[in-house]
């Protein structure tokens, strides 16, 4: 039985991974305030069987969240044959900055490449459209 | 230095692999069809659909009230920050360095979370590297490690590194040469690698060029997640075997590792038995050439803080970065030149932006932009003006413009700033 | 992907020579080549054969967007990489200073070629999965990342 059918929405801990991904690289040429690049920003790939342990369907939206923000994006299947339960991906974008923390050790570098954060059913909420990244905030 | 080879060619400026056998087809003054180059250098070249207005608070005004309140943000500012360049010229960058000098600003560019640690290796020749021309004509091992380049850099492999035949690899890809990918996903670029495909964990890089080093050294080499040790080995034999090595490094290694201490450890260990060089994946197309100019002025390749009315004074260090001094809230103006520090920054670190007065230059509106104080619209590089840049390589590669336009080229809007200071 | 088995079956098995081969399988496989149509046939154009005739009009017919050779570029997939052009052995041999060492194209013979950020396919008889001496040939498939070129 799976855990989920007891919570109203699960979560799940997730590692995620920033990727370039060339189709949303050529739509950012065009325009960054594209419904195209927001389409192909605002998405984070999961291991399929992480995918059914939140509960949700490909193509539903998700909340991810941690201690420096939160953005509402589409679940997709990341494809990839291996599993790799517990590591997500982002393409590099607004969405998945939300995400970075501002301690860098003083290092200068952001963790691109290893974002701790928590995945759960955004219920059918929309994503994160363009404008929010224009307030003044995005901390929530 | 790089010469076109047919007069109808130009260089695309997409990425810092700066094509340059480019052929297109004009009409009522944009670009209506590229050649060869991919679909992202198609989208650069073609332009943006949102070209970006000379702007002061938010009201349309004529290009030199916003050069002429940009000069007042930046005179007035007590420790401005300048940064991008990226995409930008040679003498843009030149011009912007000085800029910097002249109000004693923190100047640093993408390379700061990006690149840099490769580069800084390099111009300190910690690392031996090669041309990319070089790659073509001679490589026989070639490794992708952390780098998707199909993604990122698609002409990699067709230009330079698998695919062509060069002198000394005259009998095609299949026969002539061997490409490793070496990354945490199966990417793309994983994908052309077929069989020769090596599979590691986040943040396992360190651990696997450990296993590798002791591999080459003749010891049984040992990780602690599962792999089997035969491939290991077998990667060891290739590298050992190569007449000319070439490791291409992309982001999934630079921020896998604390610093560039295991990859010259590797590298080192090659060139004992081999004869290995390594390039950096370089994204915007002429970031190493901001690197190298700021280099050769201050010995520093990012990351500077200038005094001001003292030339001589330079200040560097992880503090002086972008991402530090925004963090730090120590900027309390920014200058922001073909960037958008508001959509590739970390967002909590980005919002200092939106309480400093900011100055945008660029062709195209961006998220910056649209909440800065002032924009000032600039020709779009390669297609618009000409100049130079470094390739991801350390070639220089010079265009011309294609396409006319009134709007100024960077480096001519940094001059005028300067001016009305 | 049919085959010359499958096409002979359809055949009329007379051995004529009236379509100028010895055979009525090697005329199968000249169907096959897309060297011969089905109405080099004559006994196959008479009313006993004229299921047979549609039969095989159909198995031949080119899917929708392919080319003669039966090779589809999924646009949609495709980055403008040129792998494949530069892996093409063909363009090899008839641009080898161009497409050859990975530049653009400096022939027209070639076969494969990037416009507007997609592969674009030209002079598709020269393919060698095509004609008389077809072998098959995958040097464009394997080198493609995202499986964008496929032959049916």
């Amino acid at each position: 039985m799976e855990f989920g059918k007891f919570l109203a929405a699960p979560e799940y801990k997730v590692t995620i991974v920033t990727y370039r991904d060339i189709f949303q690289s050529a739509v950012m040429e065009g325009s960054r305030f594209s419904e195209e690049y927001l389409k192909l920003s605002a998405v984070i790939r999961m291991d399929a069987g992480d995918i059914k342990k939140l509960g949700v369907k490909e193509g539903d939206t998700a909340v991810v969240r941690n201690d420096s923000g939160k953005v509402i994006v589409r679940v997709g299947s990341s494809g990839y044959d291996a599993s790799h339960q517990g590591i997500a991906y982002m393409p590099n974008s607004p969405w998945s900055n939300v995400l970075l923390s501002a301690d860098t050790g003083g290092s200068g570098v952001p963790r691109y490449k290893g974002i701790e954060a928590v995945v759960s059913s955004a219920k059918g909420e929309s994503v994160t459209g363009v404008d929010g990244f224009l307030e003044n905030t995005m901390k929530h | 230095m790089v010469t076109l080879l047919n007069e109808n060619y130009h260089v695309c400026t997409g990425c810092a692999l700066l094509c340059d056998d480019i052929e297109v087809v004009t009409g009522s003054g944009r670009i209506t069809e590229v050649k060869t180059a991919c679909r992202k250098g198609v989208a650069r070249m073609k332009g943006c659909s949102e070209p970006m207005s000379p702007t002061v608070d938010g009201q349309e005004v004529d290009i030199d009230n916003a050069i002429g309140a940009a000069a007042g943000i930046l005179s007035n500012a007590r420790s401005p920050l300048v940064f991008g360049l990226g995409n930008s010229t040679n003498m843009a960058q030149k011009k912007a360095i000085e800029l910097a000098k002249r109000i004693g600003a923190v100047i640093d560019d993408t390379s700061s979370f990006c690149q840099g640690p490769t580069l800084e290796a390099i111009f300190n020749e910690n690392i031996r590297s090669t041309t990319l021309d070089d790659v073509r004509n001679k490589a026989d091992v070639i490794v992708y490690w952390g780098a998707d380049a199909s993604n990122s850099h698609p002409r990699h492999f067709s230009k330079y590194s698998y695919f062509p035949r060069g002198q000394e690899r005259q009998r095609g890809w299949e026969e002539d040469r061997i490409m490793i990918t070496i990354d945490i996903r199966r990417s793309h670029t994983a994908k052309i690698s077929g069989d020769k495909f090596y599979q590691i964990p986040l943040q396992a890089d360190a651990e696997f060029i450990d296993a590798l080093i002791d591999a080459l050294s003749g010891k049984v080499p040992k990780v602690s997640f599962g792999f089997d040790i035969k491939r290991i080995l077998e990667l060891a034999n290739i590298l050992k075997k190569a007449r000319f090595g070439t490791i291409f490094v992309g982001l999934g290694l630079v921020y896998s590792i604390d610093n560039m201490d295991p990859v010259v450890k590797l590298m080192d260990k090659l060139n004992e038995m081999s004869n290995f060089h390594l390039i950096p994946m370089v994204g915007h197309y002429n970031m190493r050439g901001f690197n190298q100019n700021l280099f050769n002025e201050t010995g520093y390749l990012n990351r500077v803080k200038f005094e001001k009315g003292d030339s001589t004074d330079v200040q560097h260090g992880a503090e002086f970065s972008i991402v530090e001094t925004l963090n730090n809230k120590a900027a309390d103006a920014a200058l922001v030149i073909g960037s958008d520090p508001l959509s590739s920054l970390p967002r909590v670190i980005a919002e200092h932006l939106l309480n400093i007065p900011v100055i945008t230059i660029d062709p195209c509106e961006t998220f910056t932009s649209r909440k800065a104080k002032v924009t000032i619209p600039s020709a779009l590089s390669g297609v618009e003006c000409g100049g130079s840049a470094i390739r991801m390589d350390g070639v220089e590669v010079k265009f011309e413009p294609i396409i006319e336009t009134n709007r100024p080229p960077d480096e001519e809007i940094l001059t005028r700033i300067m001016e009305a200071l | 992907m049919t085959n010359a088995m499958e096409i002979y079956k359809f055949l009329p098995k007379t051995n004529c020579k009236e379509c100028g081969k010895a055979t009525c399988m090697a005329f199968a496989v000249s169907l096959l080549s897309r060297e011969l149509t089905v109405g080099d046939c004559p006994p196959l154009k008479e009313d006993d054969f004229k299921a047979n005739y549609e039969k095989l009009s159909g198995m031949l017919t080119p899917v929708k967007g392919a080319a003669e050779t039966g090779m589809i570029v999924h646009e949609d997939k495709c980055f403008g990489c040129g792998n494949c052009v530069v892996a093409c052995p063909v363009n090899v041999a008839d641009d080898p200073h161009g497409t050859g060492i990975g530049r653009a194209p400096t022939s027209d013979k070639v076969i494969l070629r990037v416009e507007d950020g997609i592969v674009r396919t030209s002079n598709v008889h020269e393919c060698r999965r095509f004609g008389m001496d077809k072998i098959l040939c995958n040097g464009c498939i394997v080198t493609c990342p995202t499986e964008a070129i496929e032959f049916v």
